[in-house]
Formats: C-alpha cells, sequence, structure tokens
C-alpha cells in the first residue's frame, strides 16, 4: 500500500517536472519584440483585472480562418464598412470588423507569417502581434475596458492595447508588434485589389450582419460620442478629446503618443522630438490612416512626394526612418494606459 | 372573463411563449432586420452542445436567416428559455387562479411573476449584457459577475413563488404543477 502511494507520489513529482519543462520550452516559441512603455507594475495590473462576462475561450478565437476573395467580399461587405488590413510579404488580408467584434483574435498566417489579428470592442482597437507556433486567446477579463489576451503556450496574460505580459512566465515581457490598418473596405480594397478577407465560415454560429455594440456607419450605440464607459478605468482621461472619440497612438520605451486624427488629416505631417528621438507621423489619404516612424535626426518630408504603396508610404527621406507601430484607439482606453500620453493636437505643436 | 379556466390556461401559454421569445431575443439569438432566407450550421458534437459562451448561454449549432428574422439555433438556450417561459407561465395561471379565488389583489399575485425579469438581463454578445447595453448605464462592468446568476436566480424566484401561490390556494397546472 504505502509502495503504491509512494510510486504514485514519484510519478506525481515527476509528472509536474516534465510539465514545467514543457512550458518552458514551449514558452520560447512566443516571438518577443522591443521592450515599451508599461506606467503600471505588473501588480497593478493584475489588481485592476476584471471579468468581462464570459469565461475563458467564452468568445472564441478564429484559429482555423476560411477566406474569401475581393469578389466574394463584396456580397458581404458594404463599402464604407471598416475592415483591418495587414500586408504581409506581398500578400494582402482584410478582417471585416462585423466578423472580429464576435471573436476579438484570429490565429493567422499572411505572406508566410504567423499572426494574431486581435480586435477589442470596448476600446476599438486593433492590433497584429506575432505569434511563432502558438496561437492567441481572449481569456475573458478586462483592464481598462481592454481585452486581456492568452498565449495558449505558457497561459502568460496580455492585456492588448499595453502588449506587455502582466502574468506567467511572460510576466514583464512586450510582445512582438504587427501593423494593422484601420480602414475601410473601399480604401483597402483600392489599395489591394487581390487581397483576402476572412470570410463568415468561422467555425462558429453568429449573427454577422450585426454588432451587439452599435455601429460605426454612423457611430451609434456604444461608439457614440456620448455614451458612458461601462467598466472603471485605471485613469480618467482628460479633456483634450472626448472619451469616445479615436486618436492614433504609438509608443516606445520612454513615452507615449496620441495624435488627433482630424489634425494629422489636416495637417498631412507632424513632427515630435523628445529627448534627441525624431517622430515623423504622416497621414496616408488612401486608406485614411497614419504611418509612424522614428529617427535620430529630423526629418523634413514634402507629404505631396510621398508615394504611397501596398508596403506603406515610400519616400527616399524616409530611407534612415525607423517605422514604429502605431493603432487607433478610443481615448479614454488610450490614456487610461498611458496618463502621462503626450498629445499632439491642434493646440500643441 | 377571467373566471373561465381556458382563457386562464390560453393568457399563461401566450406569457410563456412571449417571454420565451424575449429572452431569446435578450441573449441575440433571435433578431430582427432585413436578411434574405438561408440556413447555416456546424457539426453537431456533445461537445458543442454543452459549450458556454458565458453564464447560462450556449453556443449555437445553426442560424435560420427568415426574411425579416434572425434565429440562432442553440438547444441549450432553448431549453433555458422553455424552462423560464414554462415557470412564468405558471406563475401567471397561479395569479390568475388566486385572483379568482380573491385570495390576494391582482398587484400582488402577478408580483410574483416579476422573478422572471432578473434573467432577461443576463443575456448579452460579448462583454455586456445587451438589455443594459441598450439603455447604457454607466459603470454597470463592476457587477458584471453577478450577471452569471441572473437565470438561476430567477429560476429560484420563479419556483419560490410557484410555491406560495400553490400554498395559497393555486389551482394546479396539469393536477401536478
Amino acid at each position: 500500500m504505502i509502495k503504491k502511494l509512494l510510486s504514485c507520489i514519484w510519478c506525481q513529482t515527476l509528472g509536474l517536472v516534465l510539465a514545467g519543462l514543457l512550458q518552458t520550452a514551449t514558452a520560447a516559441d512566443l516571438p518577443l519584440g522591443q521592450p515599451h512603455l508599461s506606467p503600471f507594475s505588473a501588480n497593478a495590473y493584475m489588481k485592476e483585472m476584471r471579468s468581462g462576462g464570459p469565461s475563458k475561450d467564452g468568445i472564441p478565437s478564429i484559429d482555423a480562418p476560411k477566406l474569401w476573395t475581393a469578389t466574394q467580399a463584396d456580397t458581404y461587405l458594404d463599402a464604407q464598412d471598416i475592415v483591418f488590413g495587414v500586408y504581409a510579404n506581398g500578400e494582402a488580408r482584410a478582417y471585416p470588423q462585423r466578423v472580429l467584434v464576435w471573436h476579438e483574435l484570429v490565429n493567422d498566417e499572411i505572406g508566410g507569417k504567423a499572426l494574431s489579428i486581435s480586435y477589442c470592442p470596448l476600446t476599438a482597437t486593433a492590433i497584429g502581434f506575432e505569434r511563432g507556433t502558438t496561437e492567441l486567446g481572449v481569456s475573458g477579463n478586462l483592464i481598462n475596458s481592454n481585452m486581456v489576451m492568452y498565449d495558449r503556450a505558457s497561459d502568460s496574460y496580455w492585456p492588448q492595447i499595453l502588449g506587455i505580459g502582466i502574468s506567467g512566465p511572460h510576466r514583464g515581457d512586450s510582445l512582438s508588434e504587427y501593423p494593422v490598418v484601420w480602414t475601410t473596405w473601399q480604401n483597402w480594397k483600392q489599395r489591394h485589389p487581390d487581397t483576402s478577407v476572412l470570410s463568415t465560415s468561422t467555425g462558429f454560429i453568429r449573427n454577422y450582419r450585426s454588432d451587439p455594440y452599435g455601429g460605426y456607419n454612423p457611430p451609434s450605440g456604444y461608439y457614440e460620442i456620448g455614451y458612458p464607459l461601462m467598466f472603471p478605468v485605471m485613469k480618467r482621461a482628460g479633456r483634450e478629446f472626448a472619451e469616445k472619440q479615436m486618436v492614433l497612438g504609438f509608443r516606445t520605451a520612454e513615452l507615449a503618443v496620441a495624435v488627433d486624427l482630424e489634425h494629422l488629416r489636416r495637417q498631412k505631417v507632424l513632427h515630435y522630438e523628445h529627448k534627441g528621438s525624431h517622430f515623423l507621423i504622416i497621414h496616408d489619404p488612401g486608406l485614411d490612416a497614419g504611418w509612424v516612424f522614428q529617427s535620430p535626426e529630423a526629418v523634413t518630408i514634402d507629404p505631396d512626394e510621398v508615394a504611397f504603396t501596398a508596403e506603406g508610404p515610400q519616400s527616399e527621406d524616409l530611407e534612415s526612418a525607423t517605422p514604429v507601430n502605431s493603432f487607433q484607439a478610443l481615448w479614454f482606453a488610450w490614456a487610461a494606459f498611458y496618463p502621462d500620453t503626450v498629445v499632439l493636437n491642434a493646440a500643441k505643436r | 372573463m377571467l373566471q373561465n379556466a381556458d382563457h386562464k390556461n390560453r393568457l399563461a401559454a401566450a406569457a410563456a411563449i412571449v417571454y420565451c421569445l424575449f429572452y431569446l431575443f435578450t441573449l441575440g439569438d433571435l433578431s430582427l432586420g432585413t436578411v434574405g432566407w438561408t440556413w447555416n450550421s456546424i457539426p453537431i458534437t456533445l461537445e458543442r452542445l454543452l459549450a458556454l459562451r458565458s453564464g447560462l448561454q450556449f453556443e449555437a449549432v445553426a442560424m435560420a436567416e427568415l426574411g425579416y428574422v434572425v434565429f440562432l439555433v442553440s438547444p441549450g438556450n432553448l431549453l433555458v428559455a422553455a424552462l423560464l417561459g414554462s415557470l412564468l407561465g405558471l406563475n401567471v395561471h397561479g395569479a390568475l387562479s388566486l385572483r379568482q379565488r380573491r385570495h390576494c389583489g391582482l398587484s400582488a399575485s402577478v408580483g410574483s411573476s416579476a422573478g422572471a425579469l432578473p434573467a432577461l438581463l443576463a443575456g448579452g454578445a460579448c462583454c455586456a449584457p445587451s438589455l443594459l447595453l441598450l439603455l447604457g448605464i454607466p459603470g454597470l462592468g463592476a457587477f458584471i459577475t453577478l450577471f452569471s446568476w441572473l437565470v438561476p436566480v430567477s429560476i429560484l424566484l420563479l419556483l419560490s413563488s410557484r410555491w406560495w401561490q400553490r400554498h395559497q390556494g393555486a389551482e394546479a397546472v396539469m393536477g401536478v404543477f
């Protein structure tokens, strides 16, 4: 009897050790990116994390995406429907907001690159992450109304906007981000006529004709400027913008910047300098989106001389500059994650 | 007129059906809009039938677009809707029965059916109960974990009020309930 018990304990211990080793090995399969700003400690984020209602994977990610051609997608998408566009190694793909609002994550492969395309409806943020050999899933938790993802290799938790692990083996690590463009179906199709499109054959049954939160054409329901916040935030936003106004945000290891999209549309190009780093923000009129570059020296650029191709803005002046990932977000959410954010608007040049 | 047993049964059945439909609407399994006529389904497995989206909200296995109505077929949700609807029907029947016997006023007896209300707030799309999303109540998220309890709470309240009605002398339905 005692022999049996001891052998059982031994087996369990061995199992635990093996499981630990396996987790360490698989945790390494998730590509990590350059560290970026984290204004609060991992503990503070964990303390702020709350249930959003659904359980883990209760909002199911799409793990075997099926695709439409642009022509097929035309029968489903209206010209002004929001899509999240991704371009990798010569391949373009559009992810309709009407599909992602029900799933929040697609684990996909585009142009040979394994990517997770994430969308949080409550903060209006669409961000791409390199996922290596693992997948990201929806934990069912929220911080500042923003989805908290988990990776299926190590079960570390990652708030989407922050992109930094707050628990598990990846605590403190930054995910490697990949550009995702928030635009309309019309704009994306014009830039990428050969684009593929995530179809509604997701493996799940949802009413993809409707958005449970409201609509974007025009903004209604939860997306309306005056609609109240539903979840508490770590810091309330300043009055630079309305809480539900979209801003273009980007961050480095030192700072976070929120750009007034209307101001960017008017100015076409914005410059910002911080401790010897020069940032250039370019408006892409074809996609109505922003691209951000960083350079150790000031870069002067004539917006009318910039060519916008499938890869984004092209100009000889940009050769020495490094792209910085940026994404749109509702102001309240950006300010809650980055309370000391720099604001670039008409009042600040 | 309400003294007629047929009327009581019809009213109770109507209340049960209307409640079922409204419950499915708050879950998002039933919605209105101009759509085509299509049928879309996925392979039905036990795992999929029992898969939960949140609380007591189950995954759908098929979707029917019926001109102006979209119906997501989720056997689990249909069962919960039928259970809640039946309990409400029993409560309405009991309320009418007690009124007929003048054991209590209509408002008091109909009030016993209010236990059906919490479940209507439980249905949600993703991170938001749909009825409250529609009303736009700020700070609602602070209480989100309580929402998963609303269906069981409704079932308990409806069972309790039905027990009370029977205790007060309300007629049994089908000789049992």
